[in-house]
């Protein structure tokens, strides 16, 4: 099970850095922009699949990804240094 | 090994896409976000709010699901949307509040930024957007109760940089008194004029920075950007 995840993990690896560019219409709204500061989600969700067609992203496949790709719990503001109820 | 949380991500959707999508809802239901990013009534801590939480909570269920579906590069916390009052306020003055974390590299072109450029730059890109979707019910501006709107921002400042390091977030607080938002969203003032009358507070980590000056400008990016590849659930539409 363990080696059927770093499997896939590679085959993702491969085919994120194959594919993860950004296309011409990203790129069009970074131009367009003076300030093309947010980079993440232009490579990360740039997953094609093998055939050539485009893969079909869903929301939950979001999702999961995220919580695969969970870095930690981040140093950040309490909402109660913010805000009351 | 140094591995951005972009890439991270990329592999780790790689391989929920490689693995199927078991765990996905049956053919033609839109999926759902978790009811609990709105706060909940019994959790408030005035009548007024209580009010408010009860009578809106439809408008801030399909304020949920709105970003869910139609935002899917932003995130939401738990009890990140509800009738919050500002912390010190003088009385029970109650904003709609929603709090987002916007997903994306922490670059290095971005980080050369002060803290104020970088503030200017995401409530510009921000703000304005989620101030219409904040109201897209008219009965949320047309109440009299809702004294303000308050717009959380946070975005990773920093990555881990050893093994066992937690990343930081950076966040601004911005809030908005109804007038001001009524101005700007009935079209009489431009979101510039918003940034000047609202009150923005910044936080590296947990660390208040404390007011912050913003120049902003008008930002289309929420309008024009796409996640690659990215196909709307049956039923879900985006305006």
């Amino acid at each position: 099970m363990r080696s059927m995840r770093l499997r896939l993990l590679l085959v993702g690896g491969v085919l994120g850095a194959v594919t993860g560019c950004a296309t011409g219409e990203e790129w069009t709204t970074w131009k367009t922009h003076p300030t093309h500061f947010a980079s993440g989600e232009h490579m990360f969700f740039s997953v094609r699949n093998r055939e050539g067609a485009q893969a079909q992203v869903t929301r939950q496949d979001i999702t999961l990804a995220r919580n695969e790709g969970w870095w930690g719990k981040p140093i950040t503001v309490s909402q109660d240094q913010i805000l009351e109820r | 090994m140094s591995v951005r949380p972009t890439l991270a991500l990329a592999l780790a959707l790689a391989c929920v896409m490689a693995a199927g999508r078991a765990d996905a809802a049956a053919p033609g239901a839109a999926s759902a976000p978790p009811e609990d990013r709105l706060l909940p009534v019994d959790q408030y801590t005035s009548d007024k709010a209580r009010t408010l939480g009860a009578t809106h909570r439809e408008a801030l269920r399909a304020l949920n699901t709105g970003i869910y579906h139609c935002m899917p590069w932003v995130e939401l916390q738990k009890h990140s949307i509800g009738f919050f009052r500002p912390k010190g306020a003088t009385a029970d003055f109650r904003y709609l509040t929603l709090r987002i974390y916007i997903e994306q590299d922490p670059s290095t072109e971005f980080a050369r930024f002060r803290i104020e450029e970088r503030a200017s730059g995401m409530f510009s890109r921000y703000v304005g957007p989620l101030l219409r979707r904040m109201t897209k019910d008219p009965a949320i501006l047309g109440d009299p109760a809702v004294d303000g709107f308050t717009v959380i921002l946070e975005w990773m400042k920093q990555l881990p940089r050893a093994a066992g390091e937690r990343p930081v977030h950076e966040t601004i607080a911005i809030f908005i008194e109804r007038n001001v938002a009524r101005e700007y969203l009935e079209g009489a003032i431009p979101i510039a004029d918003v940034a000047e009358r609202a009150r923005v507070l910044g936080f590296d980590g947990e660390t208040a920075l404390g007011p912050l000056r913003v120049a902003v400008w008008e930002d289309k990016f929420v309008a024009t950007f796409k996640v690659s590849n990215y196909v709307l659930e049956p039923g879900v539409t985006c305006s």
